[in-house]
């Protein structure tokens, strides 16, 4: 049978439905997100460790020119390598069936002796591994395909260093090396334009005119090997034959983008759920703390009937445990639902074989016991309270407040305000806790809409200087070979061309005392237009003739700025070491960027200027014979279509954004309602008298809500500038944890960002206090004053 | 001579509040006999309230010594002192006390669900005329059926002790007069000891005994040899 006291309980619960849904609503969103980010989290990093364990994804990369394989059984002895492979890899054009547009291919070729490779090993995902014999045959990545509608079987032309070879496709396959498939200078994955082909040893080795060679090499390495060293004792290897630096798993692109994002989700983790936490214990404070006021007389019965001050303690306590449990509940159904919306969009982006987001129970468990921790911890106050509380003071009413005259109230008579005033004003002062508690979560609530809308501006931003100031370029063709700089004629003359420039990026160590960056330092010739770099706010800066411009990021990596000498080691050509000076910084929020002046690199390094890639801006109404064009380039080892990659990042960006706001409005809203009513209804319940004598004695009813809706309405005003403040840090706490060598994202903070805000946080307050304003209206006033209290 | 079941000795309450010192009780010595209806009269603030409160085991005494049988009260701890309200006291309160959102039942049940031996709230209900309301909320009945929901609840523990703090307090005269049949009932039938507190000086001449106060002290105790009905009684 059922308590009585269980029985009071329920009843409370459902008398107080409305208080309680509004806490239960915010911890809600504390859980919910708390789930999605830590469930995410973990997903992705077991899936990343069981991915990479099974199919062995290497510690280790390096490429070259062109390396002899007589090198590789004196690579494999180095020191810690318990596995080392080498491949022929290459960049090919692809004429795909029924696209207009070349695509990008990328080629890694198969072991000689058949069958999967040692380290980096594929999963078929359909078909067969590539005949090792044959000449025709290929298996390219499960992505590709499908974004292509190809199937085993099917055929695909690729331009092989020169020679149209059109191949089978035998089979499809997932691979640990592109868990996030990424094209030169792409910035989201484009599965439909780029994909991977694993060729059999001997056609690739033929493609590219490696037989006996290799251009790329992986490593595994033992447990608790110096991967340092095992990447200074590689380089020293390949350098005679054009190793450009060797690296480990940290910069390779892939695994760099899986780690962004897991850093990314634990970020989320620990920035936004306190704050949903701490709001929803302020509110079962506030809550409670009005109830066990109203029922010390209640109280005092419970005690003299010899209920424990455990078991009153307990019975509110257990009134807060229940309304946390509905919202644990709640957010572990949302939780679990933006999990999977989650997982879908990875799905997306992250070629996992089986990334399936599972119901773990470790993150439920934490979520659910924060959020019960907290709800606990904000009712722990009052019922430990009422649980002190000596029965025989129970059952007196309390003792009025003390109002006490203040500077304030002088100050407040010398304003001559009226009475309603001054009754708000005490109010406010009455219980200064109270009041800053109400104001710092009506500042939360704005700052979750700074925050949120910070990244909407920061990503205009960021599209503005990264497309219309910086890279405005609409193709950039990159070739299979560095050439002389005149070869820019050859593309300035193809159909549809307006404009050509061509650019090379020499990949180099950059020092600066003890840090180092490998990165590509671009070299474009000077009054560049189609490639720019521009500062902060957009500004083009021109290269120096001298010296190194430095992203604002790799100068904080390097520590380095303008006016520093920077250690240049180029991994190219004579592998010469140059001191280089910073000539300024500039802004490049994709990547590490350094850029220097082609005449300037050329002379540096003795030799003629030469270009690998060349930026073309064209007339859209040629496009067509543009593009007919580029597939019998034979010199051409693929295009990046600049027009397409911002759409397409717009796009993504666009849907994220529309997606991210939503939330935090929502979530926004629900704070403030839930501060501003329960607020409202506790002062209603403790002024009901004050209230309805004033009704009374002549005072309209607009004049009395007045009194009521105005306390919760100065809070929320003079909560606006703490808001600013908290959101404008907020925001800089997420664009930090978010920031990695791949991307940044600038802090952006407009006016409107913050008008916007606050209209949004003042009108929810408004409506809140007007909710409870329509339970002012109706008030019995005989039955309030006859009321004992 | 019966057993004398509340012994105060030097018993006194001071209450600290601000700067002066309230002596609400003030060195009292009293013995109550078990089984008696007791009365106790006297201005507001003389003490009968205190008195009640630390017999009851709700507050605790600043001076002197109360027992309950041979158990000291003053000696007793918080948990003593809970167990003992739990197992020995019933209170009934001027205003009820009743919980809102209980019906008459459950609050009965609040009682029964913790004590030892307890009669079924039907019972108790039953005991004081209110049967048929067992299901009604407090907001649906009347403040004399309120009150005697009360005293159900405080024996359906079948208390030894009860007090009531004005019980007939906030009723008219007519359903004062049928609280104060059930108080009676429950005393003869129960032997259950009642100490009443009341401002109605015509509520004594149903009492056993009659104890003045008057400034924290016992002023005069009287004893009825002759007692009248709770129905014989108006005011």
């Amino acid at each position: 049978m059922v308590s009585a006291l269980s029985r009071k309980l329920g009843r409370d619960l459902v008398r107080l439905w409305s208080q309680a849904a509004a806490i239960a609503l915010v911890l809600a969103c504390g859980v919910a997100i708390l789930l999605m980010s830590l469930g995410m989290f973990q997903a992705l990093e077991t899936t990343r460790e069981a991915y990479y364990d099974r199919q062995r994804f290497a510690d280790v990369f390096a490429r070259a020119t062109r390396a002899p394989r007589a090198l590789m059984p004196e690579i494999a002895a180095l020191p810690g390598v318990v596995a080392a492979e080498a491949r022929v890899a290459g960049l090919v054009t692809l004429d795909l069936a029924g696209r207009s547009r070349p695509g990008m291919g990328q080629v890694l070729s198969l072991p000689a002796a058949g069958g999967p490779p040692r380290l980096n090993v594929p999963i078929l995902a359909a078909g067969r591994l590539p005949d090792p014999e044959a000449r025709d045959e290929v298996l390219v990545n499960a992505a590709f395909a499908k974004a292509n509608g190809l199937r085993p079987g099917d055929r695909l032309i690729a331009n092989l260093n020169g020679r149209k070879r059109d191949l089978a496709i035998t089979g499809t396959a997932l691979s640990p090396e592109f868990v996030y498939t990424l094209g030169p200078g792409a910035l989201m994955p484009d599965n439909a334009g780029y994909g991977i082909l694993w060729l059999p040893d001997r056609a690739a080795a033929a493609a590219f005119d490696l037989q006996g060679a290799f251009n790329d090499v992986s490593l595994a390495l033992a447990g608790g090997a110096d991967a340092n060293a095992v990447i200074d004792a590689l380089d020293r290897l390949l350098a005679p034959y054009g190793g450009t630096g060797a690296h480990g798993r940290d910069q390779q692109l892939s695994d760099a983008f899986v780690t962004a994002e897991i850093q990314q989700l634990k970020a989320m983790a620990w920035i936004l759920p306190p704050v949903f936490f701490g709001i929803s214990a302020f509110l079962v404070h506030m809550v409670l703390g009005r109830i066990v006021a109203l029922e010390r007389p209640v109280i005092g019965l419970l005690k003299a009937l010899g209920y424990s001050n455990l078991a009153v303690a307990g019975h509110y306590l257990m009134l807060a445990a229940l309304t946390a449990a509905a919202g644990i509940l709640l957010g572990w159904g949302v939780g679990t639902w933006l999990s999977r919306a989650l997982a879908e969009l990875y799905a997306q982006f992250f070629d996992f074989p089986y990334l399936v987001w599972r119901a773990q129970p470790g993150p439920y468990a934490v979520a659910g016991l924060l959020g019960l921790a907290a709800a606990s911890g904000g009712a722990l106050q009052a019922a430990i309270a009422a649980g002190r509380l000596p029965p025989a003071e129970a059952m007196r009413p309390p003792a009025p407040p003390r109002y006490g005259r203040t500077l304030s109230d002088r100050l407040l008579a010398g304003a001559g305000l009226g009475q309603p005033a001054m009754m708000v004003w005490r109010g406010i002062l009455r219980w200064p806790l109270r009041s800053g508690l109400t104001l710092l979560g009506l500042a939360l609530a704005v700052a979750v809409m700074v925050a949120a809308n910070f990244l909407d501006d920061a990503l205009d931003k960021l599209i503005d200087i990264a497309f219309t100031q910086a890279a405005r370029q609409d193709a950039a063709l990159i070739l299979a070979q560095e050439a002389p700089a005149i070869a820019v004629e050859e593309v300035r003359a193809l159909p549809g061309v307006l404009m050509a420039e061509g650019q090379t990026s020499q990949p180099a160590i950059l020092r600066h005392g003890p840090r180092e960056r490998r990165i590509g330092i671009e070299a474009r010739p000077p009054g560049a237009d189609l490639a720019r770099t521009v500062d902060a706010e957009g500004r083009p800066v021109a290269l120096p003739p001298r010296g190194l411009l430095l992203s604002s990021r790799l100068a904080d990596r390097l520590e380095a700025g303008p006016g520093d000498v920077i250690e240049a080691e180029f991994l190219t050509g004579r592998r010469e070491i140059h001191r280089l000076p910073v000539a300024g910084i500039v802004e490049q929020y994709f990547g590490l960027g350094a850029y220097m002046q082609a005449d300037a690199l050329a002379a540096l390094r003795r030799e003629a200027p030469r270009i690998g890639a060349v930026n073309v801006a064209l007339d859209p109404a040629a496009e067509a014979e543009f593009d007919a064009a580029l597939k019998d380039i034979p010199a051409l080892a693929g295009t990046v279509m600049l027009t397409q990659v911002r759409r397409s990042f717009e796009d993504t960006i666009a849907q994220n954004v529309v997606i991210m706001n939503t939330i935090y409005i929502t979530v926004a809203v629900l704070i403030t309602f839930g501060v501003t009513y329960n607020g409202a209804r506790i002062q209603l319940s403790e002024r009901a008298r004050d209230l309805a004598s004033l009704r009374i004695l002549g005072f309209t009813r607009g004049e009395v809500s007045g009194i009521l809706v105005g306390e919760s309405l100065v809070l929320a005003v003079a909560a606006q500038p703490v808001g600013w403040a908290i959101g404008a840090s907020i925001a800089g706490a997420l664009a930090h944890g978010s920031q990695s060598d791949l991307y940044a994202v600038p802090v952006v903070l407009k006016p409107a960002t913050f008008a916007a805000a606050s209209l949004l946080v003042l009108a929810a307050a408004a409506g809140s206090a007007l909710v409870v304003r329509r339970r002012l209206d109706r008030l019995d006033l005989v039955s309030v004053l006859k009321t004992r209290e | 001579m019966a057993e004398t079941i509340y012994r105060t000795r030097g018993l006194s309450r001071v209450y600290a509040t601000g700067a002066a010192a309230v002596r609400a009780l003030d060195a009292v010595d009293l013995d109550v006999p078990a089984g008696e209806f007791v009365v106790l009269l006297g201005p507001s603030g003389s003490g009968k309230s205190t008195l009640l409160n630390i017999l009851g085991g709700l507050d605790r005494a600043t001076g002197g010594e109360a027992w309950f049988r041979d158990r000291s009260l003053t000696e007793m701890d918080e948990a003593d002192l809970t167990r003992y309200r739990r197992d020995h006291v019933g209170f009934v309160f001027q205003f009820y006390n009743l919980v809102a959102s209980l019906t008459a039942r459950e609050n009965v049940q609040l009682v029964t669900d913790i004590a030892a031996d307890p009669m079924s709230p039907d019972e108790a209900l039953g005991l004081v005329g209110l049967g048929p309301r067992v299901n009604h909320f407090p907001a649906e009945l009347s403040g004399g059926e309120q009150q005697r929901v009360a005293i159900a609840r405080a024996i359906a523990k079948r208390p030894e002790v009860l007090l009531c703090d004005e019980p007939t307090g906030a009723l008219d005269s007519q359903t004062g007069v049928q609280v104060l049949d059930a108080l009676a009932e429950v005393n003869a039938r129960f032997a259950t000891t009642c100490l009443v507190i009341t401002h109605n000086a015509a509520i004594r001449e149903m009492a056993h005994r009659v104890i003045r106060f008057q400034d924290g002290r016992v002023a005069e105790v009287e004893v009825n040899t002759t007692r009248r009905a709770a129905s014989e009684i108006a005011w």
